[in-house]
């Protein structure tokens, strides 16, 4: 090739760096061979325990629920894992075809009529939500849970601080855990609101039973439901109470919690707000010999083609996680997903009232329904101490519902708990054990 | 032509079974009636096999690197190593959930600090995270950061534009208006940007100049110092978008280039797949200016331990849930383990040698725009092909007959009917010879043939117009299009 070109070395193929651009090493060390590579990691990756070695009982937006491997042979097929956006329709009929269907089971779930091909997360899901609100609606605030969890607030501020927009927290009742419907009355009649956010089930982990009586209370402020999937296999669809929006973290369909991503942003919204909404979208249309196709469209929305008037910057999303999650569903299929919904709320029921029997401390913390997670508030010591005594024990006892960055308003010591598809009763019985334990040795040591 | 991709008449899911159930779910003790689902989810039964058979088919009805050259432009559609999808699926590092406690997440952290501290030398940034879940959200998160540090300079009321090249990626301009800023165009001069109108754009309103080097027409930006020079002397910020980094590994980088902050692809440069449109994994990386305001949570070694650190008061706060795409971010390292500091410098000059190779060669058929030196890729006009009644689009998919995919087509905006080619280096020389091959016989095959391309994939031309048209953009709209037809 260099002869080809008429130069000796690669060197001519840069004169266009100038000199004083140049660098000399970056310092990264040599190569490796793959075993050696696959040494490197392995040793790296032993120094984790992961999940198996624990009773878990992890709660919250990311699940570390079983998989059928069916899903993951899917997955791993290159023609798709390998691919890039399906610019060319002709030529990736595949996942084009696959997103549709996962556009078409997030409908489904959720009761709207639209939804796009992903988003990166369930928090970027929820920014996304409140920019696509202030297309529809007049106003600077945006209302939310004060018991959302602090990631997805900060998310959230982050989104709503480029135009200037303020997010508001509405509090919620101290028995029930319920949003103060008082207080977003209120509000919305101040006429500066512009959209609210509930999640079903809530930062807690339990189900908002007022939920439903929002949008009578918002009128045409809009909606937005944060859902997670599963509990859409029991819980009525968001659009058939009202909500604009429903969006959700999709990772527990299929895809591995991996740390923390990748994950699966969810977004569904109302036909007639579509070409408002962020991301790609896929469009059942036909081909030129009169036979059905699938391509990306409505792309005048988009950033490659409307670039600083674009609904969003998204350009790479969760395609392939998107692909996971229709491929879960399929395989486990509606009644499936209602019935480990079922039994994982069984066995909260269970974990909760086991705890909720031991002095000192309280679970379920709220009076309110839970369908795998639930919020235990500590009566001595810190959620982290009490955590960590479970640990020792080879329980993972949940995670503390608090802001860790300095400063944060302090909170009351609570863990959110939540039970896994592949809790055992010896599991269980276990996480109550060793939480008698911990609380008497908080108790000592105070 | 030989080439035939599979073509299944592959019914959609939820035709594979029968009419779903509409049994009502479970009763959940607790739930009120008015929370409860009535109806089943509407989506069919079905056996594993029937899923399994189903998605297998339509994975065969799709194109990706594995099956053939895939030279998007600025997309850098390079070889996904095998050994690193191994990896990602050990219990390890797929089963580790990320509110674990610290204690046992230790390797964890370790490979996000490792990789940090890799990337930092790779862009000459010290400050480095990886939250972001793709490079647009990077960007974003940078426009947030520079946001957030001109009002600490209480500068914000005044700084509210961000300049960019005409080149710049879609992304940049969506990401800055995101972020609350005004944004401007600067013209570019024979595909590069033009100092002299920079010189006159750049002012006390600037907040950032967000620039691509080498940029979207393949060209390295030789007046880069110039430019920071320009950008840092009214008081901005100089943005550096890491797409197309691949070009310019090991020979220069966005710190020596004097650049404050910038996004990476890990999907493009350091080959993770890219999974049918993502998951990306985006990387942030900073100097000392802009490195306080980076997300939290940043991960600190401390003796032997490693820890997330939540106390940085400047900092803009989180950008996602969790810390970054992991399991991505553990393929790009051990991409990098296996490469090191030669395989990456022998990575750049490959890749700018496969695209002047190829440029020299297609230049034959098609004019290129810009001066002949390119870097990873390169950019065509299709103008003189509608001479022949024949456009852009045509050839693109006349390509898609040969087995191969479409070059990056009507981008950048600022060429007439552009196409854009990148075939990174892990293309051998037979392959970059076949895709020669395969561009001059679509090229000179006739404009009625060109027309009715593709003929050798599961579909014919789409009509993408009809798509935006008429939206129909799940089952439900399939449902209501076909009891609309039925209604006499």
């Amino acid at each position: 090739m260099l002869d080809a070109l008429g130069i000796s070395s690669t060197d001519a193929l840069f004169t266009d760096v100038p000199k004083r651009a140049r660098i000399g090493r970056m310092g990264i060390g040599a190569g490796k061979e793959e075993p050696e590579v696959v040494a490197e990691v392995d040793r790296l990756l032993g120094r984790n325990r992961p999940l198996s070695q624990f009773a878990s009982f992890l709660g919250g937006r990311i699940s570390a629920r079983y998989a059928p491997a069916a899903v993951d042979a899917i997955v791993s097929r290159s023609e798709f894992y390998t691919a890039y956006t399906p610019y060319q329709a002709e030529a990736s009929q595949g996942m084009l075809r696959t997103l549709f269907e996962f556009q078409s089971l997030w409908v489904e779930m959720t009761g709207l009529d639209v939804a796009n091909a992903s988003l990166y997360d369930g928090a970027t899901a929820a920014g996304e939500a409140l920019l696509f609100c202030r297309r529809l609606h007049e106003g600077s605030r945006f209302l939310v849970p004060a018991s959302l969890p602090w990631e997805e607030r900060s998310v959230l501020e982050n989104y709503a601080s480029g135009p200037g927009l303020k997010v508001e927290s509405v509090p919620y009742d101290d028995r029930t855990g319920r949003l103060d419907l008082d207080f977003v009355r209120a509000a919305v009649g101040q006429k500066d609101v512009f959209g609210l956010l509930a999640d079903v089930p809530n930062g807690f982990g339990h189900i908002d039973e007022g939920v439903p009586e929002l949008k009578s209370i918002l009128g045409d402020v809009p909606l937005v439901v944060a859902a997670d999937p599963l509990s859409l296999s029991v819980l009525e669809a968001p659009g058939n109470y009202g909500a604009d929006v429903v969006v959700g973290e999709g990772q527990g369909f299929g895809i591995a919690p991996s740390f923390g991503g990748p994950l699966l942003g969810l977004f569904a919204c109302r036909k007639e707000h579509v070409r408002s909404a962020p991301g790609r979208i896929v469009g059942a249309t036909l081909d030129a010999d009169g036979r059905r196709a699938y391509a990306l469209t409505l792309v005048t929305r988009e950033q490659h083609i409307r670039r600083s008037k674009a609904t969003s910057n998204i350009c790479t999303n969760e395609s392939l996680m998107a692909l996971a999650f229709v491929v879960y569903a399929s395989t486990v299929g509606p009644r499936g997903l209602a019935r480990l919904q079922s039994s994982l709320a069984e066995k909260a029921r269970t974990l909760a009232s086991g705890l909720g029997g031991i002095e000192g401390l309280k679970a379920p913390r709220f009076d309110a329904p839970y369908l795998g997670d639930f919020t235990l508030e500590l009566g001595r010591g810190t959620a982290e101490e009490f955590l960590d005594r479970l640990r020792r024990r080879k329980v993972l006892g949940g995670h503390p519902l608090k802001d860790p960055r300095p400063g944060a308003p302090a909170e009351p010591e609570r863990i959110l708990v939540g039970v896994q598809e592949t809790s055992t009763d010896k599991d269980i019985q276990k996480y109550v054990r060793a939480a008698q334990a911990a609380i008497a040795a908080v108790g000592r040591s105070a | 032509m030989t080439f035939q991709q599979a073509r299944w008449d592959e019914p959609s899911v939820w035709d594979l079974a029968g009419s779903p159930t509409a049994e009502a779910p479970p009763a959940i003790p607790g739930i009120p009636e008015r929370l409860r689902r009535k109806e089943a989810v509407r989506w069919p039964e079905l056996s594993e096999l029937e899923v399994v058979r189903h998605y297998t088919r339509l994975s065969q009805m799709n194109f990706g690197i594995d099956t053939a050259p895939y030279p998007l432009g600025s997309c850098t559609m390079k070889y996904n190593p095998k050994v690193t999808e191994l990896l990602a699926r050990r219990p390890g590092a797929a089963g580790v959930h990320p509110y674990q406690p610290e204690a046992t997440v230790q390797g964890a952290l370790e490979v996000f600090w490792r990789l940090e501290r890799i990337l930092a030398r790779v862009t000459g940034l010290p400050e480095v995270s990886l939250q972001p879940a793709a490079g647009a959200h990077g960007e974003y998160a940078a426009m947030l950061m520079v946001r957030a540090y001109f009002r600490d300079q209480g500068e914000l009321g005044q700084r509210t534009e961000v300049l960019l090249p005409d080149t710049a990626h879609g992304t940049n301009p969506a990401s800055a208006t995101m972020a609350g800023f005004t944004t401007r165009e600067i013209r570019d001069k024979d595909g590069s940007v033009d100092l002299a109108e920079l010189r006159r754009a750049v002012s006390n309103k600037t907040a950032c100049f967000m620039l691509t080097n080498p940029n979207t027409a393949g060209l390295f930006e030789s007046e880069i110092l110039e430019i920071a020079e320009t950008v840092h002397s009214a008081g901005a910020m100089l943005y550096y978008d890491g797409a197309n980094l691949n070009a310019i590994l090991g020979v220069t980088h966005p710190g020596r280039m004097g650049f404050d902050v910038a996004h990476l692809n890990l999907h493009k440069t350091f080959s993770t797949p890219h999974g049918g449109g993502g998951p990306g994994a985006g990387v942030l990386a900073a100097g000392e200016k802009l490195g306080p305001y980076l997300p939290v949570p940043r991960i600190v070694k401390e003796g032997r331990k490693f820890r997330l650190d939540y106390d940085r008061p400047k900092s803009i706060g989180k950008i996602k849930t969790a810390y970054g795409n992991f399991g991505l971010d553990l393929r790009a390292y051990a991409y990098i383990l296996s490469y090191g500091e030669e395989g990456l410098k022998h990575v750049a000059r490959r890749a700018v040698l496969n695209s002047n190779y190829v440029a020299s060669r297609l230049g034959k058929y098609l004019p290129r725009p810009f001066r002949p030196l390119v870097k990873h890729e390169f950019v065509l006009s299709g103008a003189p092909l509608k001479e022949r009644g024949v456009r852009t689009l045509d050839l693109a998919k006349r390509l898609l007959d040969e087995g191969v995919h479409a070059p990056t087509v009507y981008f950048p905006a600022l060429v007439e009917e552009s196409l854009m080619v990148e075939l990174p280096e892990t293309e051998s020389k037979r392959e970059l010879d076949g895709y020669v091959a395969a561009f001059e016989r679509a090229i000179t095959d006739t404009p009625e043939h060109l027309h009715a391309a593709p003929r050798s994939l599961a579909v014919s031309r789409v009509d993408e117009v009809r798509a935006a048209r008429e939206p129909l953009l799940s089952w439900k709209d399939l449902r209501a299009a076909s009891a609309k037809a039925e209604t006499p």
